[in-house]
């Protein structure tokens, strides 16, 4: 009965999501080396962590486009979750870049480290956290929905990834589907 | 008749189904590819292009006996159409990715598109053929070989039964109306306030035998539903109502200044209320009698 009500789907979509995510600290490791594997094949392995789950992203939200993979989203009340990224940051980025990969075992709790992150955020649906929105002028709302007492609306809240600045209870926006809890506005 | 929406600039289009799920329904969305979202139109452009090549629609009357397809409308304020309502203003509805794995649960399916003015159509439409086609073995033609369909294929209809906009339910299928909003309990749940409000404009007819009668009858209960949301009781006078009775072999008697139906007889009285009874007299001397399954009002 529950699975019936609310079933989120694309499980590797949103995996790969995530990846793209963490694609930063991969630049970090890229810059800074390792000496337990050879630059070209450790730089090699940092870019495709880097290329691939962004290029996906890109394809992702092209496909999204030419689909017009669209959504009706009305609002009850929005709020702006810009300080979740300082969350990224701590949780994902400080921690890992500080790391010492100067041994096998460092280096491998480390990928398990990333491991049980990249399954967090993949868990709890946080594969909108990602810095190249930000870098592109984009902000994150979480959408609440609105409290009615229509017995068919939707009561779960969603996460719109846009460049409005502000957004008002009651407004309908028909933004782009990336997943069935994270949406993006072009315009 | 007109439609409140535009599909010349349709802004979105969302597709979904209802489930009955240990007797209760659940809506959700589905995500669809663009050419289904093409379909989805078309059938709802076809669907109001059957609409408006008959006449002017007449009101829809749950007493009324419809043929299949008859073009027919409701407002949406009406106690009829709640739940078709519900829908049609439920907002951000809950996109299900695994709403089709169970199709012989499915009720119906159903397309909401919003125009560039925002406003919205919801357009519906009972599963019958759309969960029926799964369980059929299909073919494809593929180079020059027929090979079975392996994956679980949903056939779309070429049409809608219903459109719903912010003023009307536009209804093409009343029985897929009556089906998808649940009517049949709709009406018997609101005999009670049906019957208040009959009361209220004929205080000289006791209705308590007829509510309680109509409370275990549906045909009765779709008789008061019309009677109401048709106005049909406003200055009915009591000696032609008494008349008409009498011409229709209805027995009534007159207690503390009340009509009271005889028992047997609430049926033929409903009848009479709902202006389905009359009588010709084509042969002198031999008046007929009938009841009308099916009437329309002659305009002069």
């Amino acid at each position: 009965m529950n699975a019936m009500r609310n079933h989120e789907g694309l499980k590797s979509a949103r995996l790969v999501m995530v990846l793209s995510s963490i694609s930063p600290l991969f630049i970090l490791w890229a810059v800074r080396g390792n000496t337990l594997i050879p630059n070209r094949y450790f730089i090699a392995g940092c870019c495709a962590m880097i290329l691939l789950p962004n290029g996906f992203l890109f394809l992702k939200l092209w496909t999204a486009k030419r689909h017009t993979d669209t959504r009706e989203i009305t609002v009850g009340t929005a709020e702006d979750h810009r300080d979740h990224l300082l969350v990224y940051l701590f949780a994902m980025l400080l921690p890992f870049y500080t790391t010492n990969l100067s041994s096998w075992r460092e280096f491998s709790a480390t990928l398990i480290a990333v491991c049980f992150i990249v399954f967090l955020f993949w868990n709890l649906n946080l594969h909108y956290m990602n810095v190249m929105f930000a870098i592109l002028g984009y902000r994150i709302f979480t959408i609440y929905p609105p409290q009615d007492n229509n017995p068919f609306s939707g009561r779960e809240s969603l996460v719109l990834i846009t460049r409005r600045a502000t957004i008002f209870s009651g407004q309908h926006i028909c933004p782009y589907r990336l997943s069935n809890s994270v949406y993006w506005e072009v315009e | 008749m007109t439609l409140n929406f535009n599909f010349d600039s349709i802004k979105s289009i969302e597709f979904g189904v209802g489930h009955e799920v240990e007797d209760e329904e659940l809506f959700s969305l589905v995500s669809v590819d663009k050419n289904v979202k093409t379909a989805l139109r078309e059938m709802a452009e076809n669907t109001w292009d059957v609409m408006q090549s008959g006449d002017d629609p007449e009101e829809y009357q749950p007493s009324e006996k419809h043929t299949s397809q008859e073009y027919v409308f409701v407002a949406i304020d009406s106690e009829l159409a709640l739940r078709i309502k519900s829908l049609h203003q439920a907002t951000n509805l809950s996109l299900n990715a695994i709403a089709m794995e169970n199709p012989e649960t499915l009720l119906c399916y159903f397309s909401r598109m919003v125009d560039s003015k925002g406003k919205r159509l919801t357009a519906i439409k009972r599963a019958s053929q759309f969960k029926g086609i799964v369980r059929k073995r299909l073919v494809q033609f593929v180079t020059d070989t027929l090979k079975l369909v392996e994956d679980r294929t949903f056939k779309l209809d070429n049409d809608f039964d219903m459109l719903v906009d912010s003023e009307h339910i536009h209804i093409l299928r009343p029985s897929g109306f009556e089906f998808i909003g649940e009517l049949q309990e709709v009406i018997r749940k609101a005999v009670p306030s049906n019957v208040e409000a009959i009361q209220k404009e004929m205080p000289f007819v006791d209705f308590s035998n007829i509510e309680s009668y109509a409370g275990n009858h549906t045909r009765a209960a779709r008789h008061l539903a019309s009677i109401r949301s048709q106005r049909e009781t406003q200055n009915i006078s009591q000696s032609l109502l008494k008349k008409a009775c009498k011409t229709h072999g209805i027995d009534l008697h007159v207690k503390d200044g009340k009509i009271m139906i005889a028992a047997g007889h609430e049926m033929d009285f409903l009848d009479v209320l709902d202006r389905r009874r009359y009588e010709l007299e084509l042969v002198e001397g031999s008046p007929e009698r009938y009841r009308a399954g099916s009437r329309r009002k002659v305009q002069d």
